[in-house]
């Protein structure tokens, strides 16, 4: 090849920044698009289960034995992201024995690691569960932040040449002459980091080759290409809880079914799930009982769920795709493999590669499948070297005390910020001084925070997903204005302002499904804050300096000198002015 | 947990036998890490009313408050860890805390239990500062050793160069001075005056008299007495005998240890589960038999109401706790305390009086200034809802002095703004706290109950 | 907690009633504004208070009426009868909130009396806030005050950006010139300093910067260089608690200009200090107050109620009274409870209208029109709670403050003003009928 040859690559989740790591360290010339935030799809919204593979041991052995190899890869090359949590599948009384047969045996033939416990030992392990739990099967289940990850991922593309475009929605996908030759994009706010109230922009970028990593997007991109793919959404619904009540991974030992995993998740727990096919990745319907089935039907694994407090609810959809032929009806019984499209032999429109179906805990393989055939198509001999190169933040383990006595953390905002951060921990903790916590609830400090701006810009939500700032109980009520504040004064006050309503309202929009009990109070709380302490709803800056400020009180204090003072009882009308 | 056998104990106080102190030497129980206090951070919506009620918080920057001790902390827990900031130690257990949190976010239970396992994980049990917590925090069992032979410890313990090898090798200030250990204590007082069969006779010459009771329905009380006031201010406990037999109750003295405040407050749990588990045993048997407890020292009634079911789970817990009151409180519902106190008069002196914090916790800091208030004879002035600062042991530590004494003064200024020159409290250790920083003398208001009531 | 006082409980066995004439439950401003009006018409009252007061909560401000349909109020008694029929307001009347207001003022050492127009002062946030009532120490920082402004935040305190806020009122357009500026607080405070750790080094005008100086002095130190052409500073609420007055005084004195304080969200120092104004008001007034013990249980004969029981600690005491005034505040004070099937009132379990869907409960905006922001029970013209039918739920009982719904009090900024009317009412009907 005379050039590098430069490849685009659509989607920002786990499967597409892979995807830009590994055909970067290989040495390609890569853009990554994304429409919105990293993990703004499917990665942003699932429970954060890396699993061992035992849930498809007995249905889709493929799947799981991928799932347990890719899952030991992610803990040595995430080890920052992954926190070794064990799993359990939990058997109740009504469960049959001979299911729970078949998942230990599938698990055994897949090689993963498995041990049976008792009851009582089940119980040892999680003090939480149910009392007529009979019995149990350890498997290397694990939590994985995925927004971590994906960070992790883009940011080493990025160390390795790659350009990455967030807010950045591919209008076309441009064809000539019967093949892909490139995108054009809109930007949100113009290219680079995002940033509130910039003009947004167009541009094309001339590629050659377009990797379609959209998931559940992915038809819409084909159609934009003029090709089918027949993805198929399915939503499901992941209830977060304010605490952990389980330390390991909780699943139910029974056939496919809803509400059957509890997934300890950073400082919480998240319940998932359902599995309902939808027309749209974007328009769906989330309902209330579903949120319901969850506390419902988990509450018998774990009974503490029923009276505990939820913090919000989410909804995400599983990229799922199998082969128009196969047919199945309900979404449980399509493949969780995944499936590489190349659009040249397929529909005889080089110049184009989709992968579909597949799950983020294979998300390297997947990275790396594509990327194998993206090479071989150019020519180019480089080999994988994901599975070897640590992420990001994955280098060395940084320790605990240096953080803490260093730089004047407590010990658990130490302790969580160093497993945020990983090998990162110092130089990001070191940045500022006084390195006062913004995020209580989930103890983000300004340091991390300021870190998170330098890469996101005035997305919040990018700075949220990076750090957990505004994650925590209190859903941004007490700390949405302190963590918008770092913007200022690097970017204006407007921009600011636009960028705090909308972390607001993104926090708002989950917390929704949780407005119950102790939730709701919290809400309550908020909107007291937000509302009648600061005036946000009714803000007068927003009405554009429409102030009649003459008409209100100035005070009773005797007019200075110069009469500079303002207005008093005799100069009001009394009538309701305002604007 | 094996917890060695209980010692016998007589009613002389012999149970500052050498069994207390191989209990010293003993082992760590399982209590730590057993408890999930995870879902209590439920209840927490970050208002921060716990931090802005901490009077440790206030004057000491290094201590970040209830909120981070309790439920952040508590939230951002996981199974495995085991680090607790240190800062857990210098909580002074006033649970001032508990009265503030609008949504019953367990505070203080967060605050014992992560300072039982910091002191357990990370408290070298071979350094000074954990021997003279443990010594503190036991000072029931030096206060029977040293009641023994009063004279003598008061000499050593007040001597300059005891508290001056005190303070430098031990780390228990020399700015303070020891209570002085009473010439007789008030179990031996009781005991001489003819014990429980004497109050039985007694009270029931009371009922005979009074219109307002039947002979032969017995009133009854067990009097959980604490080790302050048996050994340094046994008045306050024979003043709690004499009011309640004067309304016709008999009163038992059982057997008892220390409530186990000290021990929360030092993260002792393992010496505070023995101690609560012999005093539970003893008073359940009571309560059984139609007692209710009345203390006179409100962190000894918050021991046994509300840590008590909230850190162990003895058989009768529970039951003793809904049968414990505070001396004042109980005569309050059971009695017409109101009406008596009205039309009664006092020769006493005018009162400062302070409410302890661990009253407060329980709803009782403005009984006393307002039953007294209808008192003819004596002015009871409240000096506001400050801390004073002493916390039990608290105030005792070398490195807490300054701090103890920076929360006392809004106190000690309040106390010499009101018109009485005596000051008065429920809790022994606000009492020298009071003391030590006006100079006063310090009455509890049993007392005062006896000089109003009692001819 | 809640699940408690769902279950049923009878007062130990043995006990016997603590009685008064009136019992106040909650001690909030609507419970202390109901026990100080029972006081005055003479009655003997009791207010007891689960815990210590949510007073000290609130930024300190006491609004009437800000906002009607989004926009700014200048005359909150004319406003009134611009809000719907069902509000609170229109309920009790206008008279009710002036005697409210009156009320307040006559134990409140606060400003705003002077004029029925509201002031709008700045807030932690950078907006302005319409409001009837503010501290003496809000007073020199009003919006309609056209003296050039500093505000100085506090680089340890994040809650408050004084240049963003300066930027932010500057861009609603405040008739003067505004600036602001972070420095570090005196004293070298650890970054998680509780607020009462600020207001102490102030108060006590401890040493500070290696023994050099007092607090005070090094905040003036500070700040002073920052001060040219500022006519008035502000800052965030902290300026000491109990030496407030020495502090501003003296900060003023020094600075050469009119300082002042921004109020905050909690914790909140001017919350604080309204509390222990009223408590002492309360004192004065002969009120019994007795906190920390929840009421968890009502007796009734289906008329009238004849007790209520009180939980303390693990006992059970019977608290009797000739009227009742229901004051347990609303979602945020949990006087208003809920779980994923229904909505209650936690202490008499009074009817609290609410849409069956739990997905009706709020709107789709943040700031949206919440149904949640409008539970609470709804009272007649004498403040009694009524039934789904309209009747009162008992005769001798009335509701004042955030338990009593139908309002939107966030965003119409009327939260004080609603628990100062209500209360009023409440307690001076309930006063009427022992005296």
């Amino acid at each position: 090849m005379a050039s590098v040859p430069h490849i685009t690559v659509v989607g920002g989740g786990s499967t597409g920044t892979g995807i830009a790591r590994d055909l970067a360290m290989r040495g390609l010339d890569v853009t990554l698009v994304e429409k919105g935030n990293l993990t703004h799809g499917t990665t942003g919204r699932m429970h954060g289960l890396l699993h061992s593979g035992g849930r498809y041991a007995v249905s889709d052995q493929k799947s799981a034995r991928e799932c347990v190899e890719e899952n030991f890869v992610l803990r040595d090359i995430a080890s920052h992201c992954v926190e070794e949590t064990g799993g359990l599948f939990v058997k109740r009384p009504e469960d049959t024995e001979a299911y729970f047969e078949e998942k230990l045996q599938g698990c055994r033939d897949c090689d993963i690691p498995v041990e049976v416990l008792t009851g009582a030992e089940a119980r040892e392990v999680e003090p939480h569960l149910a009392s007529d739990v009979d019995k149990a099967i350890s498997v290397p289940d694990a939590a994985i932040d995925p927004f971590r990850l994906c960070v992790s991922n883009a940011l080493d593309a990025e160390r390795h040449g790659a350009r990455v475009e967030t807010h950045a929605e591919v209008t076309d996908v441009l064809v000539e002459g019967g093949e892909v030759v490139g995108v054009e994009i809109r930007h949100d706010s113009g290219p680079g980091k995002r940033v509130h109230g910039s003009p947004g922009s167009t541009e094309r970028i001339e590629t050659d080759h377009v990797v379609n990593a959209t998931g559940a997007w992915a038809g819409r991109i084909g159609a934009l290409a003029g090709v089918d793919v027949e993805v198929r959404p399915s939503k499901g619904v992941m209830t977060v809880m304010n605490t952990r009540q389980v330390d390991t991974v909780v699943n139910r030992c029974r056939p496919k079914g809803d509400a059957d995993i509890i997934v300890p998740h950073e400082t919480a727990c998240i319940l998932g799930t359902t599995d309902e096919e939808v027309r749209d990745p974007e328009e769906y319907p989330e309902e209330q009982w579903e949120v319901d089935l969850l506390i419902d039907e988990l509450s018998k694994l774990v009974p503490l769920l029923g009276e505990a407090r939820t913090i919000r609810s989410f909804w995400g959809v599983r990229p799922l795709y199998e082969p128009p032929e196969v047919g199945s009806t309900d979404p449980t019984d399509i493949t969780r493999d995944f499936f590489l499209l190349d659009h040249d032999e397929r529909d005889d429109l080089p110049g184009m590669t989709s992968i579909v179906g597949g799950k983020l805990t294979t998300y390297r393989m997947m990275a790396e499948s594509i990327a194998d055939h993206v090479c071989d198509r150019f020519g180019v001999a480089a080999t994988c070297r994901t599975a070897d190169e640590p992420l990001p933040g994955s280098e060395d383990h940084a320790v605990l005390d240096d953080a803490m006595q260093r730089f004047g953390l407590r010990s658990p905002v130490a302790r969580r910020s160093s497993q945020r951060l990983g090998s990162r921990t110092e130089s990001v903790l070191s940045r500022c001084d006084p390195n006062p916590v913004l995020c209580p609830c989930e103890a983000v400090s300004r340091a991390e925070v300021r870190d998170a701006v330098d890469q996101a810009g005035t997305d919040l939500n990018a700075v949220r997903l990076r750090t957990r700032a505004s994650m925590g109980n209190c859903q941004g009520g007490f700390c949405a204005h302190r963590i918008a504040s770092e913007l200022h004064p690097t970017y204006d006050e407007p921009t600011v302002d636009d960028a705090l309503a909308e972390l607001v309202e993104e926090r708002w929009k989950g917390e929704r499904h949780a407005l119950w009990g102790q939730q709701l109070s919290q809400a309550a709380l908020k909107y007291t804050l937000q509302a009648t302490t600061m005036n946000r709803d009714a803000d007068p800056a927003a009405a554009e300096g429409d102030v009649d400020w003459d008409a209100f009180d100035a005070g009773d204090r005797p007019v200075a000198d110069g009469g500079r003072g303002g207005v008093h009882r005799d100069d009001t009308d009394g009538g309701n002015g305002g604007d | 947990m094996s917890t060695p056998s209980e010692p016998p104990e007589d009613t002389t106080a012999a149970g500052a036998s050498d069994d207390d102190w191989t209990y010293v030497f003993g082992e760590h129980g399982d209590l730590v890490g057993e408890s999930d206090l995870r879902p209590g951070a439920d209840s927490c919506y970050k208002c921060s009313s716990c931090d802005t009620s901490c009077p440790v918080a206030e004057v000491d920057d290094d201590f970040p408050g209830p909120k981070f001790q309790g439920p952040e902390q508590w939230r951002l827990k996981r199974q495995d860890d085991t680090d607790i900031d240190p800062s857990v130690m210098d909580c002074s257990n006033c649970m001032r805390c508990d009265s503030a949190c609008p949504s019953g976010v367990p505070l203080s239970q967060m605050h014992n239990t992560a300072r039982a396992e910091y002191v357990a994980e990370h408290l070298s049990k071979t350094s000074v500062e954990y021997w003279r917590n443990r010594v503190l925090a036991n000072y029931g069992t030096l206060a029977r050793i040293g009641s023994k032979v009063p004279r003598l410890t008061n000499f050593v313990m007040g001597s300059r160069l005891t508290r001056f090898l005190n303070d430098r090798l031990f780390g228990i200030t020399g700015e303070r001075e020891f209570p002085e250990f009473a010439t007789e204590t008030f179990r031996s007082w009781w005991d001489d005056r003819g014990g429980d069969e004497e109050s039985r006779r007694r009270a029931r010459q009371v009922r005979e008299r009074r219109a307002d009771s039947d002979p032969n329905d017995p009133k009854r009380v067990a009097y959980f007495h604490g080790d302050y006031s048996n050994v340094n201010t046994p008045e306050v406990a024979k003043a709690m005998v004499r009011v309640f037999e004067s309304y016709g109750y008999e009163v038992a003295v059982p057997d008892q240890r220390c409530s186990g405040t000290p021990m929360f407050a030092n993260g002792m749990l393992d010496d505070a589960r023995r101690a609560a588990k012999f005093n539970v045993e003893t008073f359940h048997a009571l309560v059984e038999d139609g007692y209710d407890v009345v203390c006179s020292c409100t962190s000894c009634s918050m021991a046994l109401r509300q840590e008590y079911p909230e850190l162990f789970d003895f058989e009768g817990t529970d039951t003793v706790a809904a049968h414990t009151y505070e001396a004042l409180e109980y005569l309050r519902v059971h009695e017409s305390v109101r009406e008596d106190v009205a039309a009664a008069d006092a020769d006493f002196p005018d009162l400062a009086y302070h409410a302890p914090c661990h009253a407060r916790n329980q709803g009782l800091d403005r009984q006393a200034v307002e039953l007294f208030g209808d008192l003819d004879g004596v002015a009871v002035d409240d000096v506001g809802d400050s801390c004073s600062g002493i916390s039990g042991t608290y105030g005792w530590k070398t490195e807490h002095y300054d701090v103890s004494m920076a929360i006392g003064e809004e106190m000690f200024e309040h106390m010499e703004g009101v018109e009485g020159e005596t000051g008065m409290t429920e809790c022994p250790t606000c009492a020298m706290q009071m003391e030590h920083g006006t100079g006063y003398e310090i009455r509890h208001p049993l007392e005062l109950l006896e000089a109003a009531l009692v001819e | 907690m809640d699940a408690a006082a769902y279950t049923a409980t009878t007062p130990t066995e043995g006990t016997v009633a603590i009685e008064d004439d009136v019992l106040v439950v909650g001690g909030g401003l609507a419970g202390v504004t109901a026990a100080l009006a029972a006081a005055r018409e003479g009655a003997r009252v009791r207010l007891v208070s689960h815990k210590e007061s949510t007073l000290r909560q609130a930024s300190g401000v006491v609004d009437a009426l800000g906002v009607v349909d989004g926009d700014l109020v200048t005359n909150p008694f004319e406003a009134v009868e611009r809000l719907p029929e069902s509000h609170p307001y229109r309920t009790v009347g206008t008279d009710a909130l002036r005697a409210g207001l009156d009320l307040f003022d006559s134990v409140a050492d606060y400003e705003g009396s002077h004029t029925d127009a509201n002031a709008l002062v700045p807030t932690h946030g950078g907006t302005v806030k319409p409001t009837a009532r503010y501290p003496v120490s809000v007073a020199p920082g009003l919006a309609s005050d056209a003296r050039s402004t500093l505000l100085v935040g506090f680089e340890t305190l994040p809650d408050f950006d004084a240049p963003q806020a300066a930027a932010h009122l500057d861009r609603a357009g405040v008739p003067f010139e505004v600036r602001g500026v972070t420095l570090p607080f005196p004293g070298d405070l650890r970054a998680d300093a509780a607020i009462t750790r600020y207001a102490d080094l102030l108060d006590e005008a401890t040493t500070v910067d290696g023994g050099r100086v007092d607090a005070r002095t090094a905040l003036v130190e500070r700040v002073k260089p920052h001060c040219s052409g500022a006519e008035r500073v502000g800052f965030p609420a902290l300026l000491g608690f109990e030496e407030r007055e020495a502090v501003r005084a003296e900060l003023s004195d020094r600075l050469g200009v009119d300082v002042f304080e921004v109020p905050m969200g909690p914790p909140s120092l001017l919350g604080m200090r309204l509390a222990e104004r009223l408590y002492a008001a309360l004192d004065d007034a002969g009120v019994g107050v007795e906190t920390g013990n929840p009421v968890v249980d009502v007796t009734s004969d289906g008329e009238r109620v004849r007790e209520v029981t009180v939980e303390r600690t693990h006992t059970r005491v019977p608290y009797a009274a000739e009227q009742y005034v229901l004051a347990t505040g609303g979602l945020v004070g949990k006087g208003i409870v809920s779980n994923r099937e229904a909505v209650r009132e936690r202490v008499f379990d009074c009817h609290v209208p609410h849409p069956a869907d739990r997905y009706d409960w709020s709107a789709a905006g943040a700031y949206g029109d919440h149904a949640f922001a409008r539970f609470g029970v709804r009272i007649d013209a004498e403040g009694r709670p009524q039934d789904a039918d309209g009747d009162p739920e008992y005769e001798n009982l009335r509701a004042a403050g955030s338990v009593v719904g139908g309002a939107d009090v966030a965003a119409e900024k009327s939260a004080s003003g609603v628990s100062l009317a209500t209360g009023y009412v409440a307690g001076r009907r309930a006063g009427e009928e022992v005296t």
